[in-house]
């Protein structure tokens, strides 16, 4: 696509000539149109979508990525969009709906049908295939949900007097026979929102309702599992097990009983008198199993169950949970499980939530229609890990719903190293230049978790473009992976003039006539509008990064920034402060 | 070495048993049994007794046995109140966020008060209290240990409440854990292993200040209690070389009884309360535990009493908290009760605070010049104390230290040279020192070094061994000299460590100036200048004004010195030079 193309369309956004765009754009073949679009931002790619023809977005429709097409449609009134599937030709309808995921596809049909369009008449046979599909992941939708939050938001005071929302208010329903799996970026919430659904923590605002009475403290009949399994050293593996029992009264024998039931279910049988200890990562996780389950709870939360643990330990895990489950060995009528493994998700759950951050709010919510037990081999698989990873790149502007109470967030340095972007962008370079991104987690053995702030640094100064769950060197990406050290950290400091934050430093420490600042200084401007565990990532990146691009030296004993001028080196500058 | 012996020691107890009746294997724990309620009755038959102030101290040997059972079961007495009051203030402190504002501060402040400027007001109190019985003085003296034992125990408390894990925490409430299991399950276990080290300590400052606690003046009375604190101060005023050394040859067997019997047992089980999530390679081991866990008699105890008891108490509060989970009243009530406690804890805070200020208006400038200048010495000879311990303790500390053999060596010895308490041989010191022409400006200095040498050393010799090996390598391989290791290595080393040694032995020091700088001995009183001087002839005499006054001066200096010098050297140590491996 020819950049003074995509110029042309852009100026005629910006201008609102939208007969000169319609005209532009049908003289292209319609994957060139898409190409087209696809090249300006995404403000004006709605702006299109609202104002051009409804044959010609027919055509369109098609040959833009199928979640992308499906969000730039709701751009227009039911109605119209409506019409625009009508007006698609009858294969390529076919294809669009068929590329979507169940939960889009649902609302989509939901929309249409509200609409009063006449059903595609294909989608009575599709809807059968997904209802045979769903056979498995017993969703009856009729029965009540167990646990309803209803505008639950959480945030937190601050000095000044005003709040930092941490999490937007959201809108939550656990219903029976579900696995929820909730996935998010770290730092985004998760565990908070899994404790306020439990009573753990009281929400800021809205409420939970536990099968429709308000909850104020913690719910009667749930249980968690931990991260860090949270067992009482001092208790054996039984006294552990029981001791949620003990609490609520039951008697010594029924108490041993369901207490022993519970540890043979997940196969810790004649260990009742070891100390945890004395266990292995694993075995103590199944304590913490095992524990959960004696108070047969109607609800299992699970926090993060496998991340403490191996690979090989996790999936023997996974798969002894799941058969519990299936099985119906177990009474719990529902599993939330919080986790940020992307693979994990898609091979237990029935129903994924996407979580944002700053502040958290639903990204995407969604069924997955595959049977248990999963193969993460399997071609139905790829697709979900993959549209997973598309929503959490996706820029957050998307999706964000206007927020009125919120103070506009800044723009975050990703905590990444200069080094970790280095990293990214050579192995962009040997794999030719574009990868997947699930790809790349997967070489790099990153988690998402890892991989995204590495991802976010490289696209914010401009060595990389994410789209689609694709990653893409850019020409200001491969020269500086391929240059030498003192090269980069000269390319690295050019880069680093487009990042507000840093821009800032280097202009506060040029105002003084000694170029140098406390840090302190720096740390108090970012405590204004952040967490404090945000102020410190800030500050140690904006470190990092600065000391990297020889910008400035920071003496951690005097917690001072200096500027290195031209001509100095930060060797030269150490070597006069000495003396 | 030890090690070896210990276990060697196990096995012969365990083929014994096969040969000789089970009833003999329970006989020391019968005896000890039996032991302890004798020694019950002759104190309560003892302590009821009309109130006789003025008791003989005899210094005959053979009097020794019931003044050490005396002593003891003073120190145990007050031991047992220490740990009550521990666990009611550092559980309030803990978790009522409001009361905690002003617990601590205070906490903090009490630590820094000597014991005996407690010992005037305690004293009249007690003796007001029962004033026909003997009870009253004993109590007033119990009370006295009770002040030097319990500050750093209700600390410890505090601390690990408060750093109990948040998922720990978690467990509990979402599982609705009653307040009993909570404080039995989790509570108690996870400050265990604090609480067992401060109880160690403190019981040793016990002994430290038993003389002082045992026999003193009250304005113009002169009160004894029989004990061997008592014994060995009598024998001190008599010059009776021999009876002092009997009183401190039996003060020492006793100490390393208690250490056998009581607290390594103790140690060795409270293994189990450590907060982590491997087992560790070598544990503390315990003969009298051992034997203990053979035993035939205690475990049928447990079954008839402890384990029921557990039982019945778990279900009662689990059954109490269902119930009043359902009706929020308790929690209203709980509310209107501490907000009395609160108010009525103001209300005499704000009156005594008044009466002080009014006692102390009338302090004359003669007072305050002595008060003043008394500090200034004591400043000085307590930082000249410290710098002349770190002066032989780092370079000793650090050279056992990095010799694993050595220190197998030397830490028992030090440990058994440090659990003597320093006042019991100060007779002997300042006998000494009178014989070769000094007196007790060298004496005191010698007596603070003595009481506070060792947790310096204790601490430097931690250090030292935990000193990564790969930076000692790095040494090695670089050819490094002796100088620029120190330099570089041993002292940025052992500083988080060494810093703490000095901690303890400041608040240690300023404590034990007022029996160093004021001692009675061959029926004289030698004296220094110095604060701890002020304070113990004003509690002698009865100033209650003087008291008052130095008591605050000291009070305030060792809290501002805490936070002024070590508390931001702690941050530093804790910052920059903490080694992460």
């Amino acid at each position: 696509m020819t950049p003074p193309l995509a110029g042309k369309l852009h100026e005629f956004v910006t201008q609102q000539k939208w007969e000169f765009a319609t005209a532009l754009l049908q003289g292209l073949s319609a994957s060139d149109a898409s190409d087209l679009i696809m090249a300006v931002r995404f403000e004006e790619q709605q702006e299109l979508f609202r104002r051009l023809p409804i044959p010609l977005v027919a055509s369109i429709v098609n040959h833009l990525p199928y979640f992308h097409a499906y969000v730039l449609l709701h751009a227009r009134s039911l109605h119209e969009m409506a019409a625009i599937v009508e007006a698609m030709s009858q294969a390529e309808r076919d294809h669009f709906l068929d590329a979507l995921p169940e939960e889009a596809w649902n609302s989509l049909m939901d929309e249409l049908a509200e609409a009063g369009s006449t059903t595609p008449p294909h989608a009575a046979e599709i809807s059968e295939a997904q209802h045979e599909q769903s056979f498995a992941a017993r969703t009856p939708v009729d029965e009540k949900p167990i646990i309803e939050a209803r505008g639950i938001s959480k945030s937190f005071p601050q000095k000044d007097g005003s709040e930092i929302l941490v999490i937007a208010p959201v809108d939550l329903s656990v219903e029976p026979n579900t696995i929820i799996a909730l996935l998010g970026p770290s730092g985004s919430g998760k565990s908070t929102l899994l404790r306020m659904l439990t009573g753990l923590a009281a929400p800021t605002a809205g409420e939970v309702r536990w099968h429709g009475e308000a909850v104020r403290e913690c719910i009667p009949n749930v249980a968690i599992v931990f991260q860090s399994f949270a067992l009482f050293p001092w208790l054996t593996v039984l006294e552990n097990v029981e001791s949620p029992l003990l609490a609520r009264g039951m008697e010594h024998e029924e108490r041993h009983r369901r207490a022993l039931k519970a540890i043979d279910a997940v196969g810790l049988k004649n260990f009742e008198t070891a100390y945890p200890k004395e266990l292995s990562g694993g075995m103590k996780q199944r304590v913490g199993f095992a524990r959960a389950l004696a108070v047969e709870p109607e609800v299992l939360f699970m926090d993060e169950p496998f991340s403490a643990l191996d690979v090989l330990t996790a999936e023997n895990l996974r798969g002894d949970l799941m058969d519990l489950w299936l099985a119906k060995k177990i009474p719990t009528r529902s599993i939330f499980i919080v986790t940020h493994n992307i693979e994990e998700a898609v091979l237990l759950a029935d129903r994924v939530i996407v979580l944002g951050r700053n502040p958290a709010r639903i990204r995407a919510d969604f069924r997955i229609a595959l049977p248990q037990p999963r193969d993460r081999k399997s071609a139905a698989f790829f697709p979900y890990v993959d549209y997973i990873y598309k929503v959490m790149t996706k820029p957050e502007l998307t999706l964000a719903p206007p927020s009125a109470t919120a103070k506009q967030p800044a723009p975050l340095l990703p905590h990444a190293r200069p080094g970790g972007v280095a990293g990214l962008l050579e192995l962009l370079i040997d794999r030719g230049g574009e990868e997947d991104l699930y790809h790349v987690a997967e070489t790099l053995l990153l988690e998402v978790d890892d991989l995204l702030p590495i991802l976010d640094a490289a696209t914010m100064l401009g060595f990389a473009t994410a789209h689609e769950g694709d990653v893409k060197i850019t020409p200001a990406g491969r020269t500086f992976a391929e240059a030498d050290i003192s090269t980069r950290k000269h390319l690295f400091r050019e880069a680093l003039k487009h990042v507000p934050l840093m821009q800032q430093i280097v202009t506060a420490l040029e105002s003084k006539s000694d170029h140098t600042m406390p840090m302190e200084f720096f740390r108090d401007l970012l405590d204004e509008r952040l967490p404090a565990h945000d102020v410190e990532q800030q500050s140690e990146t904006a470190l990092n990064w600065g000391r990297y691009a020889d910008i400035f030296t920071y003496n951690s004993e005097t917690d001072r920034l200096r500027l290195i001028l031209a001509g100095e080196t930060a060797e030269s500058q150490e070597a006069t402060r000495l003396h | 070495m030890a090690h070896n012996k210990t276990s060697a020691r196990v096995l012969t107890w365990g083929t014994i048993p096969r040969t000789v009746p089970s009833i003999l294997q329970d006989l020391p724990v019968i005896c000890a049994g039996l032991a302890l309620f004798y020694a019950l009755l002759s104190m309560t038959h003892y302590w009821l007794a009309p109130a006789n102030a003025q008791t003989e101290i005899q210094l005959g040997v053979s009097a020794l046995p019931k003044y050490a059972m005396f002593s003891v079961l003073r120190i145990a007495i007050a031991y047992v109140f220490s740990f009550a009051f521990t666990l009611v203030y550092g559980y309030i402190a803990a978790y009522n966020a409001r009361a905690e504002r002003f617990m601590i501060p205070l906490l903090d402040t009490l630590q820094s008060i000597p014991v005996l400027s407690f010992l005037p007001g305690v004293m009249l109190a007690m003796v007001a209290l029962f004033p026909t019985r003997q009870l009253g003085v004993e109590l007033g003296s119990i009370l006295l240990i009770f002040t030097g034992q319990v500050w750093n125990m209700t600390f410890s408390f505090y601390s690990s409440l408060k750093s109990i894990p948040r998922e720990m925490r978690e467990v509990a409430e979402i599982y609705r854990w009653s307040w009993w299991q909570r404080f039995t399950q989790m509570e108690l276990p996870y400050s265990a292993i604090g609480l067992v080290w401060n109880s160690m300590m403190s019981v040793a400052g016990g002994w430290f200040f038993l003389m002082a606690c045992e026999m003193f003046v009250l304005g113009n009375r002169d009160l004894r209690l029989p004990g061997l604190g008592s014994y060995l101060q009598t024998a001190a005023n008599a010059g009776d070389m021999r009876a002092i050394i009997w009183g401190l040859g039996v003060m020492i067997g006793i100490i390393v009884l208690i250490d056998q019997l009581i607290w390594r047992p103790v140690i060795a089980w409270t293994e189990k309360f450590k907060f982590e999530q491997v087992e560790s390679v070598e544990a503390p081991h315990s003969f009298v535990l051992d034997l203990l866990k053979r035993s035939r008699v205690l475990p049928f105890l447990a079954r008839v009493s402890v384990i029921p008891a557990r039982e019945y108490l778990s279900l009662y509060f689990a059954k109490k908290q269902a119930a009043s989970a359902s009706k929020q009243g308790a929690g209203f009530i709980g509310r209107w009760v501490s907000r009395l406690i609160l108010g009525a804890m103001l209300a005499g805070v704000a009156y005594a605070f008044l009466k002080m200020s009014m006692l102390l208006a009338g302090l004359t400038k003669a007072e305050a010049r002595g008060i003043f200048v008394g500090a200034g010495a004591t400043f000085l000879r307590v930082m000249f104390t410290l710098a002349l311990a770190g002066l032989w303790t780092i370079p000793v500390g650090v050279i056992v230290g990095l010799k694993p053999k050595l220190s197998a060596i030397v830490q028992p010895i030090a440990q058994v040279a440090a659990s003597v308490p320093a006042t019991a041989l100060f007779p002997i010191i300042l006998l000494m020192l009178i014989k070769v022409g000094g007196g007790l400006g060298i004496g005191s200095i010698v007596l603070l070094l003595l009481g506070t040498q060792w947790y310096i050393l204790f601490n430097v010799i931690a250090g030292a061994m935990a000193i990564p090996t790969d930076l000692k390598e790095v040494c090695n391989v670089f050819r490094i000299d002796k100088l620029e290791r120190w330099r570089e290595l041993y002292l940025p080393g052992i500083f988080p460590y060494l810093i703490t040694g000095f901690v303890t032995a400041s608040g240690g020091a300023w404590n034990a100036s007022i029996i160093a700088e004021y001692f009675r001995f061959k029926g004289q009183t030698y004296t220094v200048t110095g604060l701890g001087s002020v304070i113990s002839s004003a509690a002698d005499s009865g100033n209650s004004r003087v008291l008052i006054a130095a008591t605050i001066l000291m009070a305030a200096m060792v809290v501002t010195i805490n936070r002024l010098l070590w508390r931001r050297l702690y941050a530093l140590a804790a910052t920059k030079f903490k080694l992460e491996t």
